[in-house]
């Protein structure tokens, strides 16, 4: 039975994570938010803790991170960098106009150069480009936060790693599902507290995306030839798509994928010890990296069990109910995602676990299409009956990104504050969506040692 | 002599029907190419949505009924340079949801303004504010008058805002489709309020479909 938390200390941490949610689950939320104790409130009132920061890379990416860092406590943001004028000057435009005055520089060189105060930078550059830019932070001194992936190449990977070692700075890999208030309550109080799903023995993850056009870009904007080249382009179109670039970026497997494989590894709380995987450029014809792939782990539990995880990526379809990580035991399912509709549990007929006493705590709550409850001990061999369904009541308010970049920021003004995706943590994912990569390529099974997926 | 009136009766409405039909078109416009960029933002489970558009409404309009906005002249309740874009890419015509093809105003309550140049019958307004990024827009209001200043004679012919009776809904390429009810005015008027996704407002295309008052 999971005990909610006491009341007391129920409002400080309530406004501290931001999230709706019935009287019983916000309870249940004091324990599980991003990290230990509520900072953003001191900071507000403290100019000492003040944050600068900048941020580099002003893409899509960068954008969304934006909008979760001009609305966090205590930043203060100087400067943001991009190569691309267009992005950076629309960027310190659209800044100026809520509010936040920030120079701009066209690279992270002349921002270190130039800018002396900064605590901490937010890397949401090309993957290519997160070691190099990210080593080069953390030696001049600066906490980082990196966007997933860490690099295209585990090389880069690992240099971070070791980098973050030898100066002793933090780094924080942008998986940001891992300070997710949501994630974190079902991760710990359901499936590891109740173990509402008995044995886990296997998962289901996918990210499945509609065709689309490559990105375009508006002529008169363009970067010179020589300014791409400079930066590792060929041309605009490949600046404008460089994800789908072998070299630039790791494909839809590590763009969507890296999130959500993450996740294996997170709540299997272990690190895969073999991939298999198939996939390839099937479908568009101005990309090196595949459109679509599938890819089965093996995982052993820390309870030695045995447990398989499937993962899908596809960019040509958005069939199948878009993107979601789903772990099935033996007694329950739940199914995760960034989506709070998308989020459900479904009780196995012949579990024991006392799904209706959290319902009556608020822990769940039966979903409104739900049958009526069965008898556990009639077994229908002719076809599976559908599963008695429920809901997480636990609604978030913030921007997805915000409490992963709060973690970064709360670890920077206080050290009993943990990163909750700290760059060796991150590695371990990140060596396995490699490794599936790897696979696709060697149309084999590869074997993972505990050994190797250390940086 | 009741049968005879009452047959003739209906042989008139019914060629008054007919005519009436015969009036009436399916309406017809360029739809941009579907295209989605980046990590979804979450769509809170509060929000009460319209249903997802998922193709071109089947609306009827008067025969000859045309896209009145394209190319005129538009202003704004943003004072300072757009973000990013201008507004005449407004009523360019070019709906695709590429960077270069929207502007974006400041945050907060903004409002652009279609001058029709003559006072026109409209029939309805479709507005693309951004369909590359699922979001949620909510404090849309939509209204006609003659009035430039809009302070007298307002028609609104949508408002999902807190007082609106309109729901929120997710943007996609197909647009938001409103029905102006045949309203007449000379000047269109949208306002916004940011969106799920963030503060700012966006506008790719505006199309308001009308024919000339007579």
């Amino acid at each position: 039975m999971v005990t909610p938390p006491s009341t007391s200390r129920e409002l400080s941490r309530r406004e501290f994570i931001g999230t709706t949610a019935a009287a019983g689950a916000g309870l249940l939320l004091t324990s599980c938010s991003p990290d230990g104790t509520p900072k953003t409130a001191a900071a507000k009132n403290s100019p000492l803790n003040k944050i600068n920061i900048a941020l580099i890379g002003c893409g899509a990416q960068g954008q969304v991170l934006l909008d979760s860092l001009t609305v966090i406590e205590g930043l203060n943001l100087v400067a943001i960098v991009d190569i691309w004028e267009y992005k950076r000057n629309e960027n310190i435009r659209r800044l100026k106009s809520q509010g936040f005055e920030v120079k701009g520089y066209e690279n992270y060189e002349d921002l270190l150069a130039n800018e002396k105060d900064l605590q901490a930078v937010v890397v949401a550059s090309p993957d290519f480009w997160h070691a190099p830019i990210t080593n080069a932070c953390l030696k001049a001194g600066l906490h980082v936060y990196c966007e997933k992936m860490m690099s295209n190449t585990l090389e880069g990977a690992r240099s971070m790693v070791q980098t973050m070692r030898e100066t002793g700075k933090l780094l924080q890999i942008g998986h940001q599902r891992r300070s997710n208030p949501r994630y974190i309550f079902a991760l710990n109080r359901l499936v590891r507290e109740a173990k509402i799903c008995g044995r886990i023995t296997s998962a289901h993850a996918q990210w499945n995306r509609t065709v689309t056009n490559d990105l375009a870009w508006p002529k008169k904007s363009e970067i010179s030839a020589e300014q791409l080249k400079k930066y590792g382009f060929k041309d605009m179109h490949q600046f404008r798509n460089w994800r789908w670039f072998k070299g630039l970026g790791g494909g839809p497997l590590s763009d969507l994928g890296a999130h959500q494989i993450d996740i294996f590894n997170w709540w299997f709380g272990s690190t895969a010890k073999s991939v298999m995987a198939s996939g390839g450029v099937d479908y568009y014809t101005t990309h090196d990296w595949y459109d679509n792939a599938m890819v089965v782990y093996e995982f052993t539990t820390p309870e030695g069990n045995t447990a398989r995880a499937f993962y899908q990526v596809q960019t040509t379809t958005s069939s199948g109910g878009g993107y979601f990580e789903m772990f099935m035991g033996d007694e329950g399912t739940i199914k995760m995602s960034e989506s709070p509709n998308t989020t459900k549990l479904w009780r196995e007929d012949r579990s024991t676990k006392a799904w209706e006493e959290l319902v009556g705590e608020n822990y769940l709550r039966a979903s409104a299409v739900a049958k009526p409850a069965g008898d556990a001990d009639k077994v229908d061999v002719r076809e599976t009956a559908p599963l008695l369904e429920y809901e997480i009541p636990v609604s978030f308010n913030k921007k997805i990104h915000q409490p992963h970049l709060e973690n970064f920021f709360n670890a920077i003004r206080d050290k009993n504050v943990k990163l909750n995706c700290p760059a060796d943590e991150a590695f371990r994912s990140e060596y396995i969506i490699h490794k599936a990569n790897e696979a696709i390529v060697a149309q084999k099974t590869i074997a993972i040692t505990k050994e190797e997926v250390e940086a | 002599m009741n049968k005879i009136i009452s047959q003739l009766t209906v042989a008139i409405l019914l060629a008054a029907s007919t005519a009436f039909a015969e009036d009436k078109v399916p309406l017809k416009t360029d739809l941009p190419k579907p295209m989605v960029v980046g990590t979804p933002a979450p769509i809170p489970k509060e929000i009460k949505l319209a249903p997802e558009v998922k193709q071109w409404p089947n609306f009827m309009v008067p025969a000859g009924t045309v896209n009145l906005a394209k190319g005129k002249k538009i202003t704004s309740s943003d004072k300072d340079e757009p973000v990013t874009g201008s507004l005449d890419l407004i009523t360019d015509g070019d709906k695709a949801g590429e960077e270069g093809s929207w502007v974006e105003l400041a945050p907060g309550k903004q409002w652009v303004q279609i001058d029709l140049e003559k006072t026109a019958e409209i029939s309805a307004v479709v507005v693309w504010h951004y369909h590359s990024q699922v979001r949620v827009y909510h404090d849309v209001v939509v209204q006609v008058s003659d009035d430039a200043t809009f302070n007298k004679e307002v028609a609104t012919i949508f408002d999902n805002s807190e007082t609106g009776k309109d729901l929120a809904y997710i943007e996609t390429s197909f647009g938001k489709l409103m029905d102006a009810k045949g309203v007449q005015g000379r000047y269109v008027r949208l306002y916004s309020k940011g969106n799920t996704a963030g503060k700012m407002n966006d506008y790719i295309e505006v199309e308001v479909f009308g024919k000339p008052a007579k």
